[in-house]
């Protein structure tokens, strides 16, 4: 017997490890019919684990101090070995991390995966989303440049605008009246500890309910693509006949996995600026405002949405409205057809609703 | 209205005339407001100070000309600190208490020897209002010949013209790193340091001090060149690394799609 057979062996006969690889791996089915968009949930997988690494690699030379932080970021883009590569991987991965959540999102929208049973995975996946939107604006003001103080500065502005509270709402989230060392502080701590432990947690849970309710079969190529669950019992969605996730589905999402990876890094080593305007290497100068700060790409709707508003509170209500409503569409859309093309309603609200999207991201990039 | 008030009263707007007014200041300055208001003589430097270097640099009125820039009334009184428009001979003084180092590099030159008998001031070459950045384009034949023939500044601006177009280049090239996140402030300095260097000999007007200074320059610059040139091969082997990466994620994400097929 050789040393690996041993240590299965070993394992095996103490926690079951054949028996688990069984249920889990090779005897657990998915549907014939899946598609190259289910591996989405694996590509992000993987994303996330590569922020959590490189951002473990930053935090051995990063200073979290005003006084600091800028020389620090320098540092370890021009000293630290492959430094450079790390900050890069980082920034870079943040940013294609949240397009690839928003493309499995749009996936789970268009092929009706959010409708019941399956609430729940969609409220947890939609509050994934937002607090990865949430970590990649308290990661934005770390390097302290002065694309990351006035971006900060306008976006914590915003929340201002509420009423009654706004104005203690912004002394909170900076610590003080203006943005400072206080606000470095705490949106470092709820970069570097706060948010992860939420998105782990929410994985944990997004990745338990996908487990105990079974993952669904694409609406196209079915006779019937309704949803079967009469909400009377659980039940757990089987796929007899299907396809084994080991090896046959573990292959479509390394081939996904790798693809994505070639394209991350294209953009690490061809163009990484693309996500950095010169202003995100000028140390913060709180008393020079640039002539225009703008957003993260995916924050230019939002901040398009504040401007067209006659108000403030009016395109935080707007804005408040859109996303209670997406949270929500479970339980707002009850038809359990889920092909996209017999939900004609749908399919011309979601694909207005993202051209309204990327027009409004447009409009607030050359605005 | 008598002579000698009509007099007095064109002596205080010629004077007035001396206020040159910040572009961006402009509506908080009474000078601005003063001078916008008048015509002919009075009017006559607010454009060109508008177009100057000074203006570019929020260099207003009363920081030259002295006085009380916020109070109509007193902006021209001495006890205000209004000194008015200096005398030919006290123009170097005058533009000296910021520019030191400059006026020293003036008065030792052959300009700076002739001051008072005749010998060009600062404001014969940079302009008295529209003030004009130092650059090699001073150095020209209509400007040079109010005094002399251009023959030997010619010479000298020949020799400069190589330095000048060595450091426009070496600074669009430092912008450039600098934009992608490289390190460049001690490149920075080697580069401003050379740069005020070669300034000095914008008041030299001995041509073989000139050449020399200029190729000693040259060489600093040439090693700053080489410097760039380092962190552009290491731009060029990170893209090299990366197009093998990429290369390689690639194959494997073919194989692993083949692999699937074979499933199938």
């Amino acid at each position: 017997m050789s040393i690996p057979e041993k240590i299965y062996r070993w394992l095996d006969v103490r926690i079951g490890v054949g028996e688990l690889a069984e249920k889990e791996l090779t005897g657990y089915h998915l549907p014939v019919t899946i598609n190259v968009w289910y591996s989405l949930g694996s590509v992000l997988l993987f994303s996330l684990a590569l922020q959590v690494v490189t951002g473990i690699l930053l935090l051995v030379y990063y200073v979290p101090d005003a006084d600091k932080a800028f020389a620090s970021v320098t540092a370890i883009m021009n000293d630290v070995p492959f430094g450079w590569l790390i900050r890069m991987c980082h920034a870079v991965g943040s940013n294609m991390m949240v397009a690839v959540l928003l493309l499995h999102m749009f996936s789970v929208l268009f092929m009706g995966s959010y409708k019941r049973p399956r609430e729940l995975s969609w409220l947890s996946g939609f509050i994934l989303l937002n607090m990865v939107m949430g970590i990649s604006l308290t990661g934005y003001l770390l390097p302290w440049s002065q694309l990351s103080f006035w971006a900060t500065t306008v976006a914590t502005n915003s929340a201002g605008a509420i009423p009654l509270i706004g104005d203690e709402l912004v002394q909170f989230l900076r610590g003080g009246r203006l943005v400072g060392p206080y606000t470095l502080g705490r949106f470092f701590a709820l970069h570097v500890a706060v948010i992860p432990l939420g998105i782990a947690l929410l994985v944990g849970v997004h990745l338990f309910l996908l487990k105990r309710i079974g993952i669904s079969a694409p609406p196209s190529g079915q006779k019937d693509s309704r949803v079967r669950w009469k909400g009377d019992s659980y039940r757990y969605e089987e796929h007899p006949g299907g396809i084994p996730f080991y090896p046959n589905y573990v292959v479509q999402d390394m081939s996904s996995i790798c693809f994505y990876l070639a394209l991350f890094l294209l953009v690490v080593f061809f163009d990484p600026y693309i996500f950095f305007p010169k202003d995100a290497f000028i140390p913060a100068n709180p008393f020079q405002t640039p002539a225009h700060i703008k957003p993260e790409w995916y924050f230019l709707p939002n901040y398009q949405t504040l401007k067209i508003f006659p108000s403030e509170f009016m395109g935080l209500m707007a804005q408040g409205l859109a996303m209670t409503f997406l949270a929500l569409l479970p339980f707002v859309d009850r038809n359990p057809e889920r092909h996209p093309l017999k939900r004609p309603l749908f399919l011309a609200c979601a694909i207005g609703g993202i051209l309204l999207w990327i027009g409004l991201m447009i409009w607030g990039h050359y605005s | 209205m008598s002579t000698a008030r009509s007099m007095m009263y064109g002596l205080t707007l010629l004077v007035l005339t001396l206020f040159p007014i910040p572009r961006n200041a402009a509506a908080e300055t009474v000078c601005i407001q003063c001078h916008t208001a008048q015509t002919g003589r009075g009017l006559k430097p607010v454009k060109p100070w508008q177009e100057s270097i000074h203006a570019e640099n929020g260099i207003s009125c009363h920081h030259c000309h002295g006085g009380d820039a916020a109070d109509a009334a007193n902006a021209m009184d001495p006890a205000r600190g209004f000194l008015g428009a200096p005398k030919e001979t006290a123009i170097p003084d005058f533009c000296g208490r910021c520019h030191i180092g400059i006026k020293s590099d003036y008065l030792k030159s052959a300009h700076g020897h002739a001051l008072g008998k005749g010998g060009p001031t600062c404001v014969t070459c940079h302009g008295s209002h529209g003030i004009k950045k130092a650059a090699l384009e001073l150095i020209n034949e209509k400007t040079c010949t109010q005094c002399h023939s251009f023959e030997r500044a010619r010479v000298i601006r020949t020799a400069m013209e190589q330095t000048e177009h060595s450091l426009t280049t070496l600074t669009k090239r430092l912008d450039a790193f600098k934009a992608k996140g490289v390190d460049t402030d001690a490149l920075e300095k080697r580069l401003f340091a050379e740069r005020n260097r070669y300034h000095t000999l914008f008041h030299e007007v001995n041509t073989a001090k000139v050449k020399a200074e200029s190729g000693l320059i040259a060489g600093e610059l040439d090693k700053l060149k080489t410097a760039l040139d380092k962190i552009d091969e290491k731009f060029k082997k990170r893209k090299m690394a990366g197009a093998a990466a990429v290369g390689a994620a690639l194959l494997a994400a073919v194989l692993f799609h083949l692999l699937r097929k074979t499933y199938s």
